[in-house]
């Protein structure tokens, strides 16, 4: 850690290039401002400053909080039962290569399966209401959160394998402490792409439903004409994304710091 | 290398998903529930409607825009990505709302692109292309980034022209991240293609699957899922072929 002067030029430089990324930011809104002025845009789409104005009634309006609520919190459970579930079928299929191999046709199927196709009959079957929507959230995430623990598994060292055998660990404490830590950075990378279908398969069937969310607000917006809602939803459902995105790789880089060391 | 597995594996292989449908089979064989219709029903439904012309109709809708929207994504995505890969500063100021972007759950610019542009074929395209753009720059970019610099010193010092330099240094180079960043694209694409038949069409297979549920065709409905998946599943093994043959020097070097 040498001196002042490299930290200083390095927060300079991290100050240039946020600098950097508000012009370009700003620059964009402006053309859009200035497409929209001269009428190069169909009319659907509304002005920035529209939809600023839209997102700041927004966040003053209780079914918005509503809508985020529940969006979130469905695609938080939905989420949840299927990082328990996936991380156990997948530890159990990781570790015995027979069960992996004969596993690996329907795992493949099941996670190039665009669970949405389903949607008209879950929706039959469980009507559309807030339990349909976990049980189709739960289904999409498990298949990234299982493919993602049998690799994280399966990439186990041998002699690691070979000493918890020799010295015959339990199972619980072989799966808590050995199985489990030694698969995370796989298993953290399948909760985050996870996470961002959750929100992605909650807003869809939201969409497409009846079933209240952000998805539902926005189709209403939509069919009511009110453009300008309809683009501030979107700015507040990728704000959502981004956060849960961000927030999960903080938390994953804290929670991983031992592999970047030992890899790095 | 598949072909020179030993008969056992591919028994072992093979033999799970035959067994599901044989439970799926018997299990469902004397249903009499409206949801749960027998297999067979299902399977004759599915002969039927491929025999007939109705669901290789759908198909080919469906598959059409899917695949006019991936192509439009990566060419989207490569030119973008090439660019801003290669150009510094524009990719310190653009990768934050490029990031923003990609995070907008894909779905969302249903209603908004459908819904404003109407039923045809064109706006699903559209919401298509603009979901599965994102994995593709990000991974295009990426893929620029780490083209080994001393090969870049290489070229600027043969006065390589700039578009030859793109075309058969860069591009190559960053081949593996970018056919990375299509197989990420493809899941997404077919998600949205179902997702904005079923938000509003009038042909296609999410169209197919919606009206046969809507009128209780059961059999129907689980017939177009079925076909969904396999669909789903066969362009991923497609895609892993042909992932193979275009990047066999990749693999082969050992690189994973």
């Amino acid at each position: 850690m040498g001196g002042g002067a490299p930290v200083v030029s390095g927060l300079g430089k991290g100050l240039g290039i946020a600098l950097q990324a508000g012009i370009a930011a700003v620059l964009l809104l402006l053309a859009w401002q200035l497409a929209h002025g001269i009428g190069a845009f169909p009319a659907a789409v509304p002005s920035p400053i529209d939809v600023g104005r839209a997102a700041g009634d927004l966040l003053g309006s209780s079914r918005f909080w509503t809508a985020v609520g529940q969006t979130l919190s469905v695609a938080l459970i939905g989420w949840a039962i299927a990082a328990v579930i996936g991380v156990l079928l997948g530890m159990l299929i990781g570790t015995i290569p027979l069960l992996e191999h004969a596993s690996s046709v329907l795992v493949e199927f099941g996670r190039s399966f665009p669970m949405v196709a389903i949607l008209p009959i879950v929706i039959l079957i469980m009507g559309a209401n807030a339990r349909m929507e976990i049980f189709l959230v739960a289904l999409s995430c498990f298949w990234p959160v299982l493919v993602q623990t049998i690799y994280g598994v399966r990439r186990l060292d041998p002699a690691v394998v070979d000493t918890v055998q020799v010295f015959r660990i339990p199972t619980l404490l072989r799966v808590r402490r050995v199985l489990l830590p030694a698969a995370m950075p796989f298993i953290s990378t399948g909760l985050r792409v996870a996470s961002s279908i959750a929100i992605l398969v909650a807003i869809g069937i939201e969409i497409l439903t009846q079933t209240p969310g952000i998805g539902r607000q926005i189709t209403l917006a939509q069919e009511t004409a009110h453009w300008d809602v309809a683009f501030a939803y979107l700015f507040f459902a990728g704000l959502l994304g981004w956060a849960i995105a961000g927030g999960l790789s903080a938390a994953e880089s804290r929670a991983l710091r031992w592999n970047r060391r030992r890899e790095g | 290398m598949m072909l020179r597995l030993p008969a056992a594996r591919w028994i072992v292989l093979l033999a799970p998903p035959a067994l599901v449908l044989v439970l799926w089979w018997f299990l469902s064989a004397a249903s009499t529930s409206v949801f749960f219709p027998p297999l067979s029903k299902v399977l004759d439904a599915l002969v039927r409607d491929l025999m007939n012309g109705v669901l290789p109709a759908a198909a080919l809708f469906s598959l059409g825009n899917l695949f006019a929207g991936l192509v439009i994504a990566t060419a989207v995505g490569i030119g973008f990505g090439l660019l801003i890969g290669e150009t510094e500063r524009l990719r310190l100021s653009l990768e934050p709302l490029i990031h923003f972007a990609r995070s907008i759950p894909q779905v969302a610019l249903v209603p908004l692109v459908v819904g404003a542009f109407g039923l045809g074929a064109g706006p699903k395209i559209a919401t298509i292309a603009l979901a599965a753009v994102w994995p593709i720059l990000l991974n295009t970019i990426d893929g620029v980034r780490g083209v080994d610099p001393s090969i870049r010193r290489v070229s600027r010092a043969y006065r390589i022209p700039a578009l030859l330099h793109f075309r058969r240094v860069v591009l190559p180079a960053a081949m593996p991240q970018i056919a990375a960043g299509i197989r990420v694209a493809l899941p997404i694409g077919v998600t949205v293609m179902v997702v904005s038949e079923l938000f509003a069409a009038n042909q296609g297979l999410g169209y197919y699957i919606l009206h046969s549920a809507s009128k209780f065709m059961l059999p129907e409905t689980w017939a177009g899922a079925l076909l969904v998946g396999l669909i789903g599943y066969a362009l991923a093994l497609l895609f892993i072929v042909v992932e193979r043959r275009a990047l066999g020097w990749y693999f082969r070097s050992g690189a994973k």
